[in-house]
């Protein structure tokens, strides 16, 4: 990694990355943050001239998905380009120094970067026996954090682990694993879920980090609202077809072919919040539900435990267990009452019937 | 709880509790009370036009001459939202879902636009015949806690559900566990108050009818 | 099957237009005023209004096209043209794929975008001299 006092566009330029298409991107990350077109000008600026900001990213119970959504793009995109150009002190998946020099490496990007580096956290925290679940060069990822984070100018959870549990979290949670913001209470974290998250949200809190100083204003879950704002159903073209009441039933009859609504497949959309519908993947090719499949909701809490994927939102999270049981019992309930009421009549009829021609003679 | 394990929950063990006592309910009402029976009529029945059980079971549903124009609110927004209620539970898509995946009967929805309005309308329509029954004196006085209650568990699950297809005011992951929350409340009450004519109600035109067609009286 | 092939029809009333465009139009000409009195510049994201396919042809045929069209190769092709209003420019960004990422009306003499940046031209003198010296 290159001289660490030239700025961002000087190690772009090395990359063949020209200043004009560094202010073209600027121009549209500003637009798609719904920023005003003045802040493309101020975030091409900012950026091009900052000193490479230091990043410490600390890989915790995670699938490296989310580095490789950043890094392996099918063509070169400039997200990649970008954070190749940063200083990436620590990356133990990208990074050439092993064992104690890795080590050595990011106490170093610590104290030359005090209150200054940006932490990025991919993967859940595992807090069963102590965070022995998950460790990295002996010490706990529970550790590690709790080391590393108080340094931190700013905090990113990447990835719906590190956001919010995500896979390792789910039932059973046998790693009794935790989202970063349930450790890190006096600090603020911006959350960038999804699994893998879209690439240009992170070059986006990025860009605003640098630009601005401060953190893109967050939702209630920590999310930049920029991305994080509606969601995929509202954003989504096959909506025209939800409206319409037109559904594909099963993934091969003829509403799948002519391109209808996937909610009765199981489509999360109405409950996710995130950016696929507009800014897509790969570079713009396409995303879930326009190749056919339903949103999983990967970037909301609790995604996996959310009641299966093919299930529509409306239908039954879990089968009805009590529904024979209480047909049963109601019936039992039923048949048990006519015999009281019919005992009741019985009896009623009875005392009745006890009278006699002297009660009446009187 | 975050709202998407609520949504989950109220998807999952929550709609489970709520049908097993609907069905608990409702198996029972209906077995008590159609095995009650009646002191049979030893009078000799009369013959009369038009006084019969299904007789009366259709001419219930039609007012009587003159009655909507005494009493206009009651009929015809008893109507409008009668038939709003059917339109939203069983012609929306999403419930239709619901309605398949737990008998495995499906038919086709109406676009979500029209439920739309006809949600708005029926909304219209409840509040309106509630606030007769507060301002008509004689209402009033006939209204126990039961007409507030049962009114109030029909209107939640139309205005939840209206207000999450709208995003108003909560999230909709949130708005759509509400919904989901209040149906399953009023699933629960149900078969325990008088909501319960949903299953009665032909049953007691055809007792009613029957009685007073073997007097001879059409009613 | 494209997205194109998929039959759905929005239907906007009869022309398409939201009445966005109209409002758009006005901006555009307040900014070109101020820019002709204080010298000010401006810009409008026209992704930043919902506008109709049938809003952005309006705007784009009341706006009309001047004598400079400029194309780019940034990443995917950028094309920038002056609108028949001098000082008043029409910018569109595609990415790699073809597909539109980002348009712009600006308001300014000449779109930042286009001039060599004084950083730029110190880099092209330093390697136009190493080539030069190469040759000898």
């Amino acid at each position: 990694m290159s001289d660490k006092n030239s700025g961002l566009i000087a190690s772009l330029a090395h990359q063949g990355i020209s200043r004009r298409t560094f202010m073209k991107y600027c121009a549209t990350l500003a637009s798609m943050m719904a920023l005003p077109p003045s802040a493309g000008r101020a975030m091409a600026e900012a950026m091009a001239a900052a000193r490479r900001p230091s990043v410490i990213w600390l890989p915790f119970q995670e699938c490296t998905g989310c580095t490789e959504s950043i890094t392996r793009s099918h063509s070169p995109s400039l997200e990649g380009l970008i954070f190749d150009a940063i200083s990436l002190d620590y990356q133990e998946t990208l990074m050439a120094a092993a064992g104690h020099q890795a080590e050595e490496a990011l106490e170093k990007a610590i104290e030359e970067n005090k209150g200054k580096f940006v932490l990025i956290i991919d993967g859940s925290v595992a807090t069963g026996l102590d965070g022995a679940y998950s460790c990295i060069a002996g010490r706990t990822n529970l550790e590690l954090l709790k080391r590393v984070a108080p340094h931190a100018g700013a905090i990113v959870a990447m990835g719906s682990c590190a956001a919010f549990g995500g896979i390792p979290k789910a039932n059973p949670n046998p790693t009794a694993a935790v989202a970063v913001t349930d450790i890190i209470k006096d600090k603020p974290v911006v959350n960038i879920p999804g699994c893998p998250p879209i690439p240009v949200v992170m070059t986006g809190v990025l860009a605003h980090y640098l630009t601005f100083g401060s953190l893109p204003e967050l939702d209630k879950l920590g999310r930049p609202k920029a991305f994080y704002g509606e969601t995929i159903h509202d954003r989504c073209y096959r909506r025209p077809f939800y409206d319409q009441g037109k559904f594909a039933k099963t993934f091969d009859d003829e509403g799948a072919r002519k391109g209808w609504c996937l909610f009765e497949l199981g489509c999360k959309g109405p409950v996710t919040y995130n950016a696929c519908a507009t800014v897509k993947w790969n570079g713009g090719t396409s995303w879930p539900v326009e190749s056919g499949h339903g949103c999983l909701g990967c970037s909301e809490p609790d995604f996996w435990d959310g009641g299966g994927f093919y299930r529509a939102l409306s239908m039954p999270a879990d089968p009805l267990k009590m529904a024979a049981t209480a047909a049963v019992v109601g019936t039992a309930a039923g048949v048990a009452a006519t015999f009281a009421n019919r005992a009741k009549k019985g009896a009623a009829k009875s005392a009745h019937e006890t009278v006699t021609l002297a009660d009446l003679e009187k | 709880m975050n709202e998407m394990q609520f949504l989950t929950w109220v998807r999952g063990p929550g709609l489970d509790i709520a049908i097993g006592i609907f069905l608990l309910g409702v198996l029972w009402r209906l077995i008590e009370i159609y095995t009650l029976g009646r002191k049979q009529d030893v009078a000799p029945g009369r013959q009369r036009d038009g006084a019969s059980g299904l007789h009366t079971v259709f001419r219930r549903s039609v007012p009587p001459p003159g009655m909507v124009r005494k009493s206009p609110v009651t009929y015809i927004g008893g109507y409008v939202f009668h038939i709003g209620l059917a339109i939203i539970v069983f012609l929306f898509a999403p419930h239709i879902a619901l309605i398949r995946d737990l008998t495995g009967l499906s038919w086709p929805g109406l676009p979500s636009q029209f439920v739309d309005l006809v949600t708005v309308v029926t909304m219209a329509a409840m509040v309106v015949v509630l606030f007769d029954r507060i301002n008509k004196p004689a209402k009033r006085y006939l209204s126990t806690f039961q007409d507030w209650f049962t009114w109030t568990l029909t209107f939640l699950p139309v205005l939840t559900g209206w207000m999450a297809v709208q995003h108003l005011l909560l999230p909709y992951t949130t708005m759509l566990a509400l919904h989901i929350l209040s149906v399953e409340l009023l699933l629960i009450f149900l078969p325990f108050t008088k909501l319960f004519h949903t299953f009665t109600v032909f049953g007691s035109r055809w007792y009613l009818g029957k009685i007073n067609g073997h007097r001879g009286v059409p009613v | 099957m494209g997205i194109e092939q998929i039959p759905i029809h929005v239907d906007n009333g009869s022309d398409g237009l939201s009445g966005n465009a109209s409002a758009i139009l006005r901006e555009v000409a307040d900014m070109l005023d101020r820019l002709a009195r204080t010298g000010e510049t401006g810009a409008i994201d026209l992704a930043a209004l919902p506008l109709t396919p049938a809003d952005k042809a309006w705007l784009s045929e009341r706006l009309g096209k001047g004598e400079v069209e400029i194309s780019m190769e940034l990443n995917g092709a950028s094309r920038i043209h002056e609108t028949a209003y001098p000082g008043i420019w029409w910018i569109t960004h595609l990415n790699p794929m073809g597909a539109e990422i980002g348009e712009f009306i600006e308001v300014t003499p000449i779109p930042d975008m286009v001039p060599s940046q004084s950083d730029d031209i110190v880099r092209g003198s330093e390697s136009l001299n190493f080539l030069i010296n190469d040759l000898c």
